[in-house]
């Protein structure tokens, strides 16, 4: 499915971080929210049965940010079994124009994960146009590898890649640290623009 | 059933209130809208009827009636081609001026050849040439001999390209090809289409002929009727329907010529080839003269337009067949602008032209290489199907050779073991099978070929297992050393090498392709030479054994004396061959340490994501090659134990990117008539030597000085990387 939120985006304001408030799906009055948002910004028609299917079967893997009211970005992800894996899969991710290079979807997808891995689930995967560089980025940023090339996945005749995280298997790491916890200091790369990296640190 | 509601907007306001839908024999029409709205009181918001058939999943199925991106129903212009029809939308003659008729004519042929390069490129054939109203009731141009006998022959063209594709079965990506349901693919006395039209390029011909000649001597020529009226007109009109005729008459023939059996028609296609290029050439040099004498009101932004006069053409509506085009309503399409479709033409006949060369080479070896070469500029799937369908026929290669006669070439062995009953063993036969199955594989489109080549990575593995076993049942109990034993040993042991060999191969290919489909981020690209590195280690070591043991078996024959140590020294060198791929495992493991010791030193390149580690990335890319044991015994851990104390200041680095250059640079002299090979050669000194100084750089510099940066492109190889150094 679909993600639109360039990393690249005009700055109308200036907004601190604290000021996103982020909710998980809470219900019917939130419906409309996610729909609005996504119908404007992606370009495949979902008809609210689909909407519906996503967030009554899997609320708590659906969440919005919020600015001083005002919805700016949702996430919709579902999960399940697949194959003998149990696994996540990230269908809708939005952030409006203004809001995005901010880390909002970043955090978005991260609190989907963090549920994701708590229930149990093994991998997570999503699919993502080849042209989608801000996507691309923000998933690479966070583990995702590009496991298959889909040639004319969209009707516009794009490829698209499945993009797939790899969770770790406990017994492979039996004295792994919980991530939040790795004193490592974190290393200047330059994918990780620095107000990502400690916002980063700061959800977990 | 789709009934505009009365009591809510209209959406288009000029949608008829007068359904032209008629009811049926045992239908009929009703109005639901009151039902409908007493239903829905009766549902608080939130909640969702269920059924044996209908759940949440199931409805997101639903359609939304009167959304146009969900509706494929809704009526556009005209409700059914009937009805275009009806109102003037496709006249036949097109015009009652002779001229605009010819005009018109030309500009429907432009625009056929663009929405066949457009279908060609990926779009339904209902979108494409058949949004045609011509085509969709082709009996109606009877008349009109001209539009009547090229859209035949389109019709019968597309007819064969979809049996080309379809035969092919590996367009599981692109089946939007050949879906054709509900459309007119099959007429009546299309067989005929080509001498229909032969006859109309004869009678245009002659009208070239007379209008050309000076008027003194029309009284002579037969008393023919010119094309069209206007006299400073004809010959350029002429000459631009006849290069039109003429290159789908030669398209046509490339087709046939090409179906025929076991390679038959090759050089024949060629000539019909050379031909349509030909046409080409004139059909795009007629612009000039069609733009001149367009009628009137055609307007700028020449580039975008589908005709070579610029004009619209008339009779065309894709919206007619929405209902047919795919279960949800297709995107409007843009069809590809007359020049594109030109060098579309231009770039499948290039491509076809190369297959048609093709020697036909027995060596399996030097198929896969052919096909590798092919598929570089990355052909589309017209041409990619031709050439499966060449390699591959009646389960033979080229329909010529039995596909266990191949298999024993490749393995070096004696020609005689051809006939060897071992052929008849069911692994042996599963095994002429996986071959088959590769080279299907290796014509398909990249991206869906890797992920074939990563499936059949077990298959191959699984073969080697069974074909051991089986020759061990088979041959294992012969007591007696007779010249039959030896025949069978060799065979097993040849042909047990030659499995492992094209197994790395395929490996090889699957950790290649990934490069080329940007599967890797350069975090990624340390691990992934690496592996090639491995990989390629073994695919020369069987390589080489392969040979080793086909020199031996052809030593053994002929003398009696064991050969002395100083005698095997001389005599033997490294074959070429090996020192090919040795030099691709140079760079492949100079490019791990440069990488790693960058990684090591300045910490770029690294996978530092919040919720897994780089043992999961290594696991996720190379799964697939892990569980079928490819190589053995290697692992995340040999990777780290490999790369963990990578350094600049280690010396013995420089070499791996110095010994590239100079094996590339000496094998020159080995492979000077294979351009291909000498090609990638170059690639290979070019890639070699540019490393090699940004390692000094970078030595020179000092590793950690922060003004340095690298990055990694691939200006000259597709999977060898270049570092770039810059100071910031």
């Amino acid at each position: 499915m679909e993600t639109r939120s360039e990393e690249e985006g005009s700055r109308v304001e200036l907004i601190d971080a604290s000021e996103i408030e982020y909710v998980s799906y809470g219900g019917e009055h939130h419906l409309p929210l996610v729909m609005h948002l996504v119908d404007q910004e992606l370009s495949e028609p979902y008809s609210i049965f689909t909407y519906r299917y996503f967030v009554y079967l899997w609320p708590h893997l659906s969440f919005l940010a919020f600015h001083k009211g005002k919805c700016v970005g949702t996430v919709v992800c579902k999960m399940g079994e697949h194959r003998n894996t149990f696994r996540g899969y990230i269908a809708m991710l939005v952030v409006i124009k203004p809001y995005r290079g901010r880390g909002i979807a970043t955090e978005l997808v991260t609190r989907s994960i963090k549920v994701m891995m708590e229930s149990g689930c093994e991998e997570v995967t999503l699919e993502a146009e080849v042209t989608n560089k801000g996507a691309l980025a923000l998933y690479g940023r966070l583990g995702f590898i590009r496991a298959k090339r889909l040639f004319r996945y969209y009707l516009n005749g794009v490829d698209a890649f499945r993009l797939k995280l790899l969770l770790p298997r406990p017994e492979l790491h039996p004295s792994l640290p919980m991530m939040a916890d790795r004193d490592e200091p974190h290393t200047h790369d330059d994918h990780i623009p620095p107000e990502e990296s400690s916002e980063l640190y700061r959800g977990l | 059933m789709a009934h505009k509601p009365i009591e809510s907007e209209a959406r288009d306001p000029h949608v008829p209130v007068t359904s032209s839908i008629s009811s049926g024999e045992n239908t009929v029409w009703a109005d639901v809208t009151s039902l409908l709205q007493a239903a829905s009181q009766g549902l608080q918001e939130g909640e969702l009827i269920h059924g044996d058939n209908f759940n949440l999943f199931a409805a997101m199925s639903a359609l939304e009636i009167m959304d146009p991106k969900m509706d494929s129903g809704i009526v556009c212009k005209y409700y059914s081609v009937d009805e275009a029809i009806e109102n003037g939308a496709a006249p036949v003659p097109l015009s009652f001026d002779k001229t605009i008729d010819v005009q018109c004519t030309i500009d429907i042929m432009d625009h056929l050849l663009s929405c066949e390069a457009t279908w060609h490129k990926g779009h339904s054939l209902a979108q494409t040439v058949f949004s045609c109203i011509y085509l969709l009731r082709l009996d109606r141009t009877s008349s009109h001999a001209i539009l009547h006998s090229y859209c035949r022959l389109i019709r019968a063209t597309c007819k064969a390209v979809i049996s080309v594709v379809s035969d092919a079965r590996t367009h599981e990506e692109e089946d939007l090809f050949t879906m054709t349901y509900g459309l007119p693919l099959n007429g009546d006395g299309d067989g005929k289409c080509l001498s229909m039209l032969n006859a109309v390029e004869e009678t245009i011909s002659r009208q070239l002929r007379a209008c050309k000649a000076p008027s003194s001597k029309k009284r002579v020529l037969e008393d023919i009727e010119p094309l069209q009226p206007n006299l400073d007109l004809e010959e350029g009109y002429c000459k631009a329907l006849l290069c039109r005729l003429r290159f789908r008459k030669h398209f046509y023939h490339v087709l046939m010529c090409m179906r025929r059996p076991q390679g038959r028609g090759l050089e024949l296609a060629r000539k019909h080839i050379a031909s349509c290029l030909s046409e080409l050439e004139c059909i795009y040099k007629s612009a000039e003269f069609l733009r001149s004498s367009a009628c009137g009101n055609c307007e700028d932004g020449i580039e975008d337009k589908t005709t070579a006069s610029g004009c619209e053409p008339i009779g065309f509506d894709a919206s007619l067949n929405s209902r047919l085009s795919a279960p949800t309503p297709p995107r409007a399409i843009r069809i590809l602008n007359w020049k594109k479709a030109i060098e579309y033409f231009k770039k499948l006949l290039h491509h076809l032209d190369i297959i048609c060369s093709y020697s036909l080479d027995p060596s399996l070896e030097a198929v896969l290489r052919f096909v590798v070469q092919f598929q570089k500029p990355q052909p589309d799937l017209v041409a990619r199907a031709h050439l499966q369908l060449l390699l591959v026929q009646d389960g033979k290669l080229y329909g010529r050779d039995p596909i266990f006669a191949v298999i024993c070439r490749a393995a070096a062995l004696p020609e005689v073991v051809k006939n060897h009953d071992i052929q008849k063993n069911e692994f042996v036969v599963q095994l002429g099978q996986l071959v088959i199955n590769l080279l299907k594989i290796l014509c398909t489109n990249a991206a869906w070929q890797r992920r074939k080549l990563g499936k059949i990575l077990q298959d191959w593995r699984v073969i080697y297992v069974q074909l051991e076993l089986a020759f061990k049942t088979e041959f294992g109990e012969m007591s007696s050393i007779t010249n039959e034993e030896n025949v069978c040993v060799k065979l097993s042991k040849h042909i047990l090498i030659w499995v492992e060999e094209q197994t790395y191969w395929i490996a090889s290919r699957f950790l290649m392709l990934g490069f080329e489909l940007e599967l890797y981020s350069p975090s990624e690209y340390c691990m992934v030479y690496w592996y090639i590195y491995v990989v390629l280690i073994k695919l020369a070591e069987k390589h080489h054994l392969k040979m080793v043991m086909s020199n031996d078996t052809g030593k053994r024959k002929g003398k009696k004396k064991r050969d002395s140590p100083k005698d095997v020294a001389r005599d033997y060198q490294i074959p070429p061959a090996v020192l090919f791929l040795q030099c691709h495992i140079s760079l492949a493991e100079g490019l791990t340490m440069l990488l790693a010791a960058l990684r090591n030193e300045n910490r770029v390149f690294q996978s530092l994501g919040p919720f897994n580690t780089e043992h999961e990335i290594f696991i996720q890319h190379f799964e697939l090659l892990q569980q079928a044991c490819i190589p053995d015994h290697i692992s995340y851990l040999s990777f780290k134990d490999t790369t963990a104390y990578a350094q600049f200041s280690t010396l013995v680095m420089y070499n791996y990117f110095k010994d590239a250059l100079r094996l590339a640079k000496e094998l020159r002299s080995s492979f000077s008539n294979d351009p291909d090979r000498m090609a990638e050669l170059r690639k290979i000194e070019q890639v070699a030597e540019h490393n090699g100084i940004a390692l000094n750089v970078i030595c020179r510099v000092g590793a950690l000085d922060p003004s340095l940066k690298v990055s990694f492109e691939f200006n000259h190889h597709p999977y060898f990387a270049t570092a770039v150094v810059r100071r910031s």
